[in-house]
């Protein structure tokens, strides 16, 4: 225990995640190489901001009608006339191209008498929006432009009844919306993130995969299974020391935090630490390309950078395009970053996924989670188009879901977790998570944010 | 067991034909040609003037959208799958039977 620090000084033996990623012989971003931890104190997280009914129905009023959140991504809505239902607890949202191919967004109700105009997370195509109850019709632009035995409605007209305008914005390829009309533009509440992702077209990517799954933990502590790597050596490699990887902890203003953490580089804590042949042998084993030798690493050259070179390669020639000018750390290294409250994107190369994680309005006990894996498109050639979701229940395993490798496995460990917690909060005499000031400050970041729109619960 | 044979489409051309009792919406999509029964199984409009986008079919009216392949829907709107017709093709012509396909 370093007791003589002050709170939030101490740091894992060894070097850093940025000193690590110097060694390599590629230069990486300048983001990487950024410090941004703060202490943000150490009291206990209360466990009834997971599982009191009166908290989560506080976090629907007062969080989510006001903060941005990823509805879909530009490609599900490519055409006039696509849409996307984007469901929220009790909110739902209408995401649709236009015919002059703009995005708008609608909330998803009828003006008549109030009947959804389309199904919970439905997504689909149409000429105009029409009501099933009694054949109100919208245009794609949210006009009314038909109510049938309009004798009847001399009260109504396209100025008063058209369809209600949320706001709507993209970034990166994603499509965000946000239901408070006179919130901060989608570009403030980004933050950090354009800045920090310059190096990385993710505009230019596509869906490969869409999992979306009922988890059995509150939506908080789903996000809080994927913010730090601490789990990683006890929960996915049977305490293994081989697997602790080197991270960096960094929390902006407002809305993001990020982790990266290294792949195969040497860990100063291993009592006997492996060579770079070793290192590179790991590596290996993982890539699935077992018909190939492992190379033999050079004198005075790094596992990292020969593996980086493998993979650069090979996933080129796998999506058609040139990846040479990425660096190893862009490569290999597990990126991470999330905006506040509900968004997961991993720009590497390496780790294609984004997540996305919602309340259960029904029971603050579940949540759900849309993990989905973006790849880079090839220059000139149409993507396909985004997979239909492959929608699990709590006890499906991932293992079952097409197009998640050896992820799949990894995940079911994760959501083992999450159910043995849901039933700990409830036991635990203690009243409240602890959490370290170093490797889970992101948690304390989200729980900050959380209070910063539903206030204090005493 | 009724059988129609007609000349195959233009690939993104559909056509609506009788086989037997049944109004059917055939159609070619990317190459693949697909018959359905030509009635949406939410309020019984016929289908033919959908979208067609990625293997699905809209109903123009409310948008239940159908698997052209299986016929089943989409959604919440209706539970009941459309009726699909078995279709084989051979030099040009393409056979649509009624048989449980």
């Amino acid at each position: 225990m370093a007791e003589s620090l002050k709170p939030g000084a101490g740091r894992a033996p060894g070097h850093t995640y940025q000193e690590a990623i110097l060694k390599d012989s590629s230069k990486p971003p300048e983001a990487f190489l950024d410090y941004s931890y703060e202490f943000m104190g150490d009291q206990d997280i209360p466990y009834r901001h997971y599982t009191s009914k009166d908290y989560a129905a506080r976090e629907m009023e007062n969080l989510w009608p006001h903060v941005w959140q990823m509805a879909c991504r530009e490609e599900h809505i490519a055409e006039p006339g696509d849409y996307q239902v984007y469901d929220i607890g009790h909110l739902s949202a209408i995401v649709t191209r236009t015919e002059s191919m703009e995005i708008k967004a609608y909330v998803n109700a009828c003006m008549h008498r109030g009947t959804a105009l389309k199904p919970p997370g439905d997504n689909g195509f149409c000429q105009s929006f029409r009501c099933p109850f009694h054949g109100w019709i919208y245009s794609l632009d949210g006009e009314l432009v038909e109510v049938p035995e309009s004798w009847d409605f001399p009260h109504v007209g396209a100025e008063t009844h058209s369809l209600r305008e949320i706001l709507v914005d993209t970034w990166a390829g994603f499509v965000f919306v946000n239901f408070d009309r006179e919130s901060e533009p989608l570009d403030q509440f980004l933050g950090v993130l354009p800045e920090h992702f310059k190096d990385f077209d993710i505009g230019n990517r596509y869906i490969e995969t869409h999992v979306c799954k009922r988890l059995p933990v509150n939506w908080k502590a789903a996000e809080e299974a994927f913010m730090e790597a601490y789990h990683v050596k006890e929960t996915h490699a049977g305490g293994r020391d081989f697997s602790e990887p080197v991270t960096t902890y960094d929390v902006y203003p407002l809305n993001v935090s990020r982790f990266i953490h290294t792949v195969g580089s040497v860990n100063p804590r291993m009592p006997v630490p492996p060579t770079e042949q070793e290192l590179l042998s790991a590596m290996w084993g993982r890539r699935g390309a077992n018909d190939q030798a492992c190379p033999t690493v050079p004198d005075g050259v790094t596992a990292r950078d020969v593996y980086a070179e493998v993979v650069k390669k090979s996933l080129g020639e796998q999506y058609g395009q040139d990846f040479s000018h990425y660096s190893t750390a862009q490569t290999l290294d597990s990126i991470e970053y999330f905006l506040f409250p509900n968004f997961f994107i991993f720009p590497g190369l390496s780790l294609p996924m984004a997540y996305r994680f919602r309340p259960d309005p029904s029971d603050p006990d579940y949540s759900y989670f849309d993990l989905y894996f973006l790849r880079p498109s090839q220059p000139g050639v149409t993507p396909p188009p985004p997979p239909e979701p492959i929608m699990l229940d709590v006890k499906d395993s991932y293992t079952l879901a097409e197009g998640l490798g050896f992820l799949g496995a990894v995940y079911d460990q994760d959501t083992d977790n999450m159910a043995a917690q849901t039933r700990g909060f409830k036991t635990c005499a203690k009243g409240g998570q602890t959490l370290g000031n170093y490797q889970e400050v992101r948690i304390r970041h989200l729980h900050s944010r959380v209070q910063d729109y539903v206030g204090d619960d005493q | 067991m009724t059988t129609l044979e007609m000349l195959a489409l233009a690939p993104d051309q559909r056509e609506v034909v009788t086989v037997g009792d049944s109004c059917v919406l055939v159609c070619n999509v990317g190459g693949v040609h697909y018959a359905v029964e030509n009635r949406c199984t939410h309020q019984e409009t016929t289908l033919h003037e959908g979208r067609i986008r990625h293997g699905f079919i809209a109903c123009p009216l409310h948008g239940v959208r159908f698997d052209l392949k299986t016929g089943e829907p989409k959604g919440d709107l209706t539970r009941i799958p459309l009726r699909t017709f078995s279709v084989t093709e051979e030099d040009g012509t393409l056979t649509i039977s009624d048989a449980e396909s």
